[in-house]
């Protein structure tokens, strides 16, 4: 890869996963690495930029996917995926040189972490998978009518997909919405299938006596079973921080 | 008495079991189930101690039969006794699982008539989750003293992790605060358990019913009695040992209770049970051993060092270790590594050599680690500093103690008796600014 041309073009895409892996086939066919690379509803133009938009091509995007699982291994595409995810600025380029990178050197590059590139991969990748994680464990239903339940996050990275993966396989029988307030993206699942739509008009459902009894439970157990000798709010801020108190139940 | 009050009381008295991880069982959920198991387990909150919440812990009933002197539910202490039925706790679970507020069933209880009544109560509550609500989630439950071999099993059958509580590190102590508990009681039931966990895993059939599968713990209390940490930390190595267990929780003894026997303490002795913490994981994950760590004449933890610092001063002839050839577990036992930075260092350096810029860059955190480590022969002091006083005194001044504020103060010709807590800048004045330093260095002062 070091004695591929960089070109003075800023690419624009569509911001989606195959959107991505499209560029990084033109970019690995060409041996050229771009300036730049921005989500194209993102991008704020600059006369100095020279725009090219990239068209997302299911074809190229399918043949990446499988060339990264074949040539770099599937924890590449593990690693690749999360970080893609995450909400870190210009992910986009690190991205590209770890999996160009990795077409070239092949399983290896998952041990050249002092690269900086590689570095900032599995760093954003931890982060990712660390929000995902403390998510799944802070994250709310309410029983909004019969068997389906609703849960609001307020989530840094873009991480609706695999949390709403996971909740798939634990509460399988029940329907439920999962709300990421910022993106105004919703999880819908019912009966094994999932989709995620635009929700820009969605009401917030109301909740009934029976739900309010049970949030009523939950926070009399919440500020129940704390010990007052042990009291360190410190500790606890630590690992619940602010930023997600809006979604909860129970007041910390 | 409604579902509220009872939960309160029994929440009440459930809280002083340290235990609530919910990791180690992967149970599947069935096609028509509710709930999976994750096998690193998942934290749901944080209560006002920073103790996580992860499962719905809680007694089945505090209406005790027997009379230990630490417990807050002995039959001689005037509390308000509550007891829920089986199916109210199987209700309850239910339905704080499908709000995703926990991830499963802690469920202990005091002993109710006699243990096997109790421990029939418990399986009862248990199999109504798991056969009627086809609930897989995590469930961790206490063995009763002194309960019957038939039981256990079945109970074994139906629960991802058993635990049966220690409480207290010898049999002396438990005679004098426990009497109607013995020795044999506890130690039998866990000896089985763990028996028969070794054989459900020999056994090759895949249709074998799961027994434990997220294993055994139990807990000590620590400060209620006059063991040393070398004694605690002894037992729990054995623990480790002989019956495998996953865990030993410690829990730092909170005085509930007036006894003469017991000793009245103004705050939980919260520094001496993170250290044991830190000790234990050092058995488990560093392949330490506990006679390495205290001995005889150091019988006691340190109160500002960590464990492996301590060891590591007291034996600086094993150091400093070379980052860039030492084995696995060398690089553990230098302080400030740990099982991720040491991962990552033998990653790392497969590509690279590595120095101190390369281990900052991978985030390997060099506050402890650099007093005790060589990159490519090369020490990151001066290397006159490597002696052990030097590294304990810099250590020692990192933790950052606040040594007890005096009452007494210096006192300063600017300083107005008036307002004693406004702080002049007095210090500051008195530290040459740049302007003095030029002045200094152009002879102008």
């Amino acid at each position: 890869m070091s004695n591929w041309k960089l070109i003075n073009r800023t690419f624009l895409y569509d911001g989606s996963l195959d959107g991505f892996l499209t560029i990084v086939f033109n970019c690995y066919s060409s041996k050229m690495l771009p300036q730049k690379i921005y989500v194209e509803k993102d991008y704020i133009s600059n006369f100095l930029d020279k725009i090219v938009v990239i068209k997302t091509d299911f074809e190229k995007s399918k043949r990446v996917f499988q060339g990264i699982e074949k040539i770099i291994g599937y924890d590449a595409f593990y690693y690749f995926y999360y970080a893609f995810l995450s909400n870190e600025k210009e992910k986009e380029m690190y991205l590209l040189k770890y999996l160009c990178d990795g077409f070239d050197s092949g399983p290896k590059i998952n041990d050249r972490i002092a690269i900086s590139y590689v570095f900032k991969v599995f760093s954003m990748q931890k982060r990712t998978l660390s929000e995902c994680h403390r998510l799944k464990g802070l994250l709310r239903f309410q029983e909004v009518g019969d068997n389906l339940f609703y849960a609001s996050v307020h989530p840094d990275n873009a991480i609706l997909e695999p949390l709403g993966q996971h909740f798939m396989r634990r509460f399988s029988r029940q329907n439920f919405i999962i709300h990421d307030k910022i993106r105004d993206l919703c999880f819908l699942y019912s009966n094994q299938n999932y989709r995620i739509v635009d929700s820009t008009n969605m009401t917030v459902p109301t909740i009934s006596a029976e739900e309010q009894k049970y949030q009523e439970l939950w926070k009399l157990f919440f500020h129940t079973i704390s010990i007052p000798e042990r009291k360190n709010p410190r500790c606890q801020m630590q690992f619940m921080p602010r930023k997600y108190w809006k979604d909860l139940v129970e007041e910390p | 008495m409604d579902i509220f009050e009872k939960l309160q009381i029994l929440a009440d008295s459930a809280k002083y079991d340290a235990s609530c991880s919910s990791s180690g069982s992967n149970r599947k959920n069935t096609k028509t189930g509710i709930g999976n198991g994750h096998v690193s387990g998942i934290c749901h909150s944080w209560g006002a101690d920073g103790r996580c919440i992860s499962l719905l812990k809680i007694l089945l009933s505090n209406a005790c039969i027997y009379d230990c002197k630490y417990c807050i539910n002995r039959c001689t202490n005037s509390v308000h006794r509550a007891t829920f039925t089986p199916r109210e706790i199987a209700d309850l679970t239910i339905h704080f699982y499908q709000r995703n507020y926990i991830e499963g069933l802690f469920l202990s209880s005091a002993v109710v008539k006699s243990p096997d009544y109790t421990m029939e109560l418990l399986i009862q509550t248990i199999s109504i989750l798991r056969n009627e609500y086809e609930f897989n989630g995590y469930i961790h439950c206490k063995t009763i003293p002194g309960c019957s071999k038939e039981l256990i099993d079945k109970l074994g059958n139906l629960v991802d992790r058993l635990s049966i509580n220690i409480e207290l590190p010898s049999s002396d102590s438990l005679k004098l605060l426990a009497p109607q508990k013995k020795k044999s009681g506890i130690l039998e039931p866990m000896t089985y358990v763990s028996r028969h966990i070794k054989e459900n895993k020999l056994e090759k059939s895949t249709k074998k019913p799961f027994f434990v599968p997220a294993g055994q713990t139990t807990q000590l209390i620590i400060g209620a009695t006059p063991e040393s940490d070398l004694k605690v930390l002894k037992l729990s190595e054995s623990l480790y040992q002989k019956l495998s267990l996953k865990r030993v929780y410690y829990s730092a003894y909170i005085s509930v209770n007036q006894d003469k026997n017991l000793p009245t303490l103004d705050k939980p002795p919260l520094l001496r049970e993170n250290r044991l913490y830190q000790a234990d994981w050092l058995l488990r994950f560093y392949g330490f051993k506990a006679d390495e760590l205290l001995d005889d004449s150091h019988p006691n933890f340190h109160s500002v060092l960590d464990p492996k610092c301590d060891w590591a001063i007291r034996h600086i002839d094993k150091f400093p270790i070379e980052i860039n050839t030492a084995d696995y577990f060398t690089l553990l036992k230098i302080p400030g590594i740990g099982i991720i930075s040491a991962k990552k260092i033998i990653r790392a350096r497969r590509a690279f050599l590595l120095d101190f810029d390369a281990l900052k860059k991978l985030g390997v955190v060099l506050k402890r680690a650099s007093y005790f480590i060589t990159c490519k022969g090369k020490y990151y002091y001066p290397i006159s500093s490597f002696r052990p006083n030097f590294i304990e005194t810099n250590l020692i001044y990192q933790e950052r103690v606040t040594f007890p504020k005096s009452s007494f103060e210096q006192l300063s010709l600017f300083s107005s008796f008036s307002k004693p807590d406004e702080k002049l800048p007095v210090f500051q004045s008195l530290q040459p600014t740049k302007e003095d330093k030029i002045k200094c260095l152009t002879g102008n002062l």
